[in-house]
């Protein structure tokens, strides 16, 4: 199978500046020196506690943001530097109910993002009606998104999501507020895109979600990768995957 | 294909733009207060074409404030709805969705050059004259180029900054006041001059005014007009530089993202 993904030592820092006449520096190491690689067609976790650095690390591979140092590579191509290689083959989705246009129906954020991802016109009006039926946002399709419940802004935010039909898609905690048969339909989709070979790169908490899911995972904490594997050997001789992780993270903290 | 996505900001961002209820204040109703306002103060000037800066100052105080409080304002909006990033990141290059939102929103704010003419006919039914209506047109479609030039200077560097708030209100009526929107410039003092002098809003408006008075004297028209294409052409460039800038800059700073 072929690396899609090549991260190497990758370190990203924020510099933020405190204090009204006398400015403070601090520097805050988010990433600090993680590695791991991706193969096409996995289904890949991204574990650690909040502040861990799992959603800078997707925002260095999703081209938002420059890693500080460290190699970071998505199909090849340096993702600051080389993203236009990049951008028209990948997708990301955020969880919550951020980033979608609520004054515009369905059917018009999809259209417009369509139009973005340079879609030819004739193509548009067929996948966006397989994506909303997908997701099954169908019937309210053309109602604007500020009517929608949050569970059904997070299924339009999967839909857009997919409509450039990625290689790779990031997904950062999608099913963060999904009530259990949406976060099962968004499961479904995961395993549907693996077996149309595509890549899926995913960061959660639901540990069993993981655990259906993933073909392998490396666990972050403080920055750091403190583990990597499959899902299976992570676990180990535990009960569980969930009592694996906290040993773990356990273990590093103390 | 940039066309299509050209057009297709375009109206997004019409159909966004006027769902805002503070965008409709801006313009239906601003340009209507403006007018009562300018009109109560000029009604004595002795001056008696209340079309130059009555209603061309408060339809362009109107414009102006569209312009400010959306495009640069949007900025703002996409950043905490989480959108910025989403465009930013599509294959699509940034400079022309936001051009798109630009022209999209300076079309729709010519809007308050009507209201305002329509406020001053029916509230004060007065004879407004357009003596050369041709130079009129050509002057306001170069005005309306250059708005859509410094609209995209200011949202390419307000996507620098988190504080676009802030920004856009120091900008809104400086700008006004400087480029003579509703008096002319000749009344500030040099040193201020100096200033409106680089701004094109400035020639803009005083093409505008040539026109509504009648243009007697062609070669100033050109003359002014020359001065206007060189700045919008000076402006755009500087656009360009900017926006390969900040596509780098703005990836270093983290600053597409509320936190």
């Amino acid at each position: 199978m072929e690396k899609v993904i090549c991260v190497k030592d990758l370190k990203r820092e924020y510099h933020k500046k405190s204090g009204l006449f006398k400015k403070n520096k601090n520097i805050v190491k988010a990433v600090d020196g993680i590695s791991f690689d991706v193969y096409e067609g996995e289904i890949f976790g991204l574990l650690g506690q909040n502040g861990a650095g799992k959603t800078t690390t997707i925002k260095m591979l999703t081209t938002l943001l420059a890693p500080t140092s460290g190699q970071c590579q998505v199909l090849g191509y340096k993702t600051f530097g080389e993203e236009k290689n990049i951008r028209s083959k990948i997708n990301f989705i955020f969880g919550g109910e951020m980033g979608v246009y609520r004054r515009l129906s369905a059917r018009d954020n999809l259209r417009y993002f369509s139009n973005l991802y340079l879609i030819p016109a004739n193509l548009q009006k067929e996948r966006i009606d397989n994506i909303l039926e997908l997701v099954d946002l169908k019937d309210r399709a053309d109602d604007l998104v500020e009517t929608y419940s949050k569970g059904m802004i997070q299924r339009l935010q999967i839909a857009r999501g997919l409509i450039n039909d990625p290689e790779i898609l990031f997904m950062d905690e999608p099913t963060v507020g999904l009530d259990p048969v949406g976060a099962r339909m968004l499961r479904d989709i995961i395993r549907k895109l693996k077996a149309q070979g595509k890549t899926v790169l995913l960061t959660t908490h639901n540990l069993s979600e993981v655990e259906e899911l993933c073909d392998r995972v490396v666990i972050i904490n403080k920055g750091k990768v403190i583990y990597g594997g499959t899902p299976e050997e992570i676990k180990g001789d535990s009960l569980s995957l969930e009592d694996a992780y906290v040993k773990l993270i356990e273990e590093v903290s103390e | 294909m940039i066309f299509r996505v050209i057009f297709s900001t375009m109206i997004v961002q019409m159909k966004q733009s006027f769902a805002r209820p503070m965008f409709r204040f801006c313009l239906l109703a601003n340009p209507m207060l403006n007018t009562i306002l300018l009109y109560e103060m000029y009604k004595n000037s002795g001056e008696e074409n209340f079309m130059a800066y009555v209603v061309l100052g408060a339809g362009l105080m109107g414009l102006w404030g569209c312009i400010c409080f959306s495009s640069a304002g949007d900025i703002n909006r996409e950043r905490y709805s989480g959108t910025l990033s989403l465009i930013f990141v599509a294959p699509t290059s940034f400079p022309i969705i936001i051009l798109g939102k630009i022209i999209g929103n300076t079309l729709m704010s010519l809007l308050t050059l009507g209201i305002s003419l329509a406020t001053a006919k029916i509230l004060f039914g007065i004879d407004l004259v357009l003596e050369s209506p041709g130079y009129f047109l050509i002057a306001l479609l170069a005005s309306v180029i250059t708005f859509i030039v410094i609209s995209s200077v200011i949202a390419c560097l307000l996507t620098l900054s988190r504080k676009t708030e802030l920004y856009m209100n120091c900008i809104e009526i400086p700008m006004s006041l400087i480029c003579g929107f509703v008096f002319p410039v000749s009344v500030l003092a040099p040193q201020v001059r100096i200033i409106s002098y680089i701004l094109s809003p400035t020639y803009a408006v005083e093409l505008m005014r040539m026109a509504v008075w009648g243009v007697i004297d062609t070669t100033l028209f050109w003359e002014k007009m020359s001065i206007l294409i060189l700045l919008t052409i000076i402006y755009t460039l500087i656009s360009v530089f900017l926006y390969k800038k900040i596509d780098r800059r703005v990836r270093i700073a983290a600053t597409l993202e509320v936190a």
